[in-house]
């Protein structure tokens, strides 16, 4: 490894990168079928997949906003997504800065516990929870409920994010504001939280996706005016019996934060992705 | 967990009086800046007392009481809810289904991972991007993965089919025969999740140390001897932590299944996440699913468990 020479490099190049083409076919094919079959005509989609040359068209995506409103089905997702993450980030980044100064790494663990268990477990109490305060039929309740429940992903990731964040922060400037008479709340507003401004952005943007992409919770305890992105495509499923086209539109349209993650935030993601095992 | 912070809060002051001499005394204990600051946390511990243990604790009591569709309670019956669930056919099916999902899932996603993590590990330009690139399969959501691998394994239209028949292979019913569809529902898991097991993989590989290496290369080891012999041992951390974050979400499948099977054909791929969210929201037998749903946590915590133990065996061992 150390004796890399320009040689020896330019002769592994090209055996590598059929090794990249041939896992890109393999995996990204299905994601690139996907966004292509979103663009075509439900009768292309049922012909030939070797038949590229069939016209693209944006009437999957029309016929999802106007015969299925899906607007409202993105505001949902984006109320109970956008709702947890901010109750996430209100709740985990005070917790995620008292772990790091005290250093109560086993503290931090037990919330990454919540990420172990079936998440089948949690859904039945809450389900239960949610018909004695009546939320089926109530919407503010109902999204209340749902915030809630997908709190349960969010917290232990954005605490879970923010640690190696605080962890960088020196220490000294936080003695430095505590000689000039700061308060505890005053010093974590004003010189740590500005601070940790990187951690805070990773930490809304994978808990946001997350949580977006989260499936079960809202199955079980969405109504017809809470349900989210997810659950409402898979509904689709039994609806439209051959409408590919609008499954796969539905489909890019969940796939979308996330995509353009992976571009801008990917070297967070292995972090959340793994629940800080891997940095 | 108050309790649990209360005593690390004292065991930490009594380590800063301890170490009172000690020039580096601040690494020791909390700093000062350190002190009062756990209120700040008191939010958060509630919330998740409220979100975690109470749900955990209601479900137990589900478990040993019988609550009924309507919504009463009749209280306590002990095992009952247990017992049905020994003598149950279709639980016994459900834990076999879990279990062939989870070992042929994590083989396959574990040996592709070490290739693909080979790969991934090797300097040549435009490597971080394509790793990058390499996460969209885990960050897709799972409803989207599974209505994609719905399209693909379509039995007359799908593409599966399409590229079976281009190679002359008979089309294959991927979804609709029980002893083909948990092999379909484990090549969307493979899909989905091996190129993440590769990128855990090709970081632990970037960091391992050269000098073992040239110390096998000066005794003459092959390539093969080396990468078998020298670099697979001191990968197993590494290996080991993919492979428990891998347990924990295949012993709880659900989405994948519940999007492209709903536990069908024949309970085939009735998982006992699937079988747990069925019997509650489907058949509406809440105190039965909370017994199904215990003795899948316990399943996950065994092994967690298991893994840990054989992780630190592991690490004595090299």
């Amino acid at each position: 490894m150390s004796t890399d020479t320009a040689q020896a490099r330019g002769r592994r190049i090209v055996p590598v990168y059929a090794g990249y083409l041939v896992a890109a076919l393999v995996f990204f094919g299905p994601v690139v079928f996907m966004l292509w079959s979103a663009f075509r005509r439900n009768v292309d989609i049922t012909g030939s997949i070797f038949d590229i040359t069939t016209p693209l068209t944006l009437g999957n995506f029309t016929n999802l906003f106007e015969r299925f409103a899906f607007v409202y089905y993105i505001r949902n997702s984006f109320v109970i997504a956008g709702g947890s993450t901010l109750l996430g980030l209100i709740l985990g980044v005070p917790a995620a800065y008292v772990i790091v100064r005290r250093r109560l790494a086993s503290v931090g663990f037990l919330t990454l516990l919540a990420r172990m268990a079936p998440g089948v477990m949690f859904v039945l109490p809450l389900f239960v929870l949610s018909v004695n305060i009546g939320a089926p039929s109530n919407t503010g309740l109902n999204f209340l409920l749902l915030i809630a429940a997908h709190l349960i992903i969010t917290l232990p990731l954005c605490i879970w994010l923010l640690i190696p964040f605080f962890e960088d922060i020196p220490i000294s400037l936080e003695e430095a504001a505590m000689l000039d008479g700061c308060s505890v709340i005053q010093r974590f507003r004003n010189v740590v939280l500005p601070l940790a401004l990187p951690g805070l952005s990773v930490a809304v943007t994978l808990s946001f996706i997350f949580s977006w992409n989260f499936f079960l919770f809202a199955l079980a305890l969405a109504n017809n005016d809470t349900l989210p992105l997810p659950v409402i495509a898979f509904n689709f499923i039994g609806q439209g019996a051959s409408d590919y086209g609008g499954l796969m539109a539905a489909s890019a349209l969940i796939s979308l934060p996330a995509f353009l993650l992976t571009i801008f935030a990917q070297r967070w993601l292995v972090r959340g992705l793994t629940g800080g095992a891997v940095k | 967990m108050t309790a649990t912070m209360t005593t690390s809060t004292k065991t930490a002051r009594r380590g800063e009086h301890g170490k009172d001499h000690r020039p580096t005394r601040r690494r020791a204990g909390p700093a000062p800046v350190a002190r009062g600051v756990w209120p700040l946390m008191l939010p958060a511990v509630i919330v998740t007392g409220f979100l975690v243990i109470l749900p955990v604790l209601y479900t137990v009591w589900l478990s040993v009481s019988d609550r009924r569709p309507d919504g009463s309670n009749s209280g306590f019956v002990g095992w009952a809810n247990f017992s049905r669930m020994l003598d149950d056919p279709l639980f016994w099916n459900s834990v076999r289904v879990t279990l062939f999902l989870f070992v042929v899932c994590l083989v396959v996603e574990t040996l592709l991972g070490l290739a693909l993590g080979y790969l991934l590990s090797i300097d040549v330009p435009g490597r971080r991007i394509f790793q990058g690139l390499m996460l969209i399969p885990a960050i897709t959501a799972s409803v989207a993965v599974a209505l994609v691998w719905l399209l693909i394994y379509d039995p007359s239209l799908g593409a599966a089919n399409q590229i079976l028949d281009a190679v002359g292979i008979d089309p294959v019913v991927w979804l609709g025969d029980p002893n083909i569809a948990p092999w379909s529902i484990a090549i969307v898991d493979i899909w989905q999740w091996t190129p993440f097991m590769a990128l855990i993989i090709a970081a632990g590989i970037r960091s391992l140390p050269s000098d073992p290496f040239e110390a096998a290369s000066i005794d003459g080891a092959s390539n093969w001897r080396k990468a078998r012999h020298v670099g697979l041992p001191l990968l197993m951390p590494v290996i080991s932590v993919a492979v428990l974050l891998r347990t924990v979400d295949l012993v709880r499948f659900f989405d994948t299944v519940y999007v492209m099977t709903q536990g069908g054909p024949v309970n085939s791929t009735n998982t006992l996440n699937v079988y747990g969210y069925r019997t509650a929201f489907i058949d509406q037998q809440a105190s039965y699913a909370a017994a199904l749903q215990l003795s899948l946590l316990v399943l996950v915590v065994a092994i967690a468990g298991l893994f840990t133990w054989w992780r630190r065996r592991q690490t004595i061992e090299y």
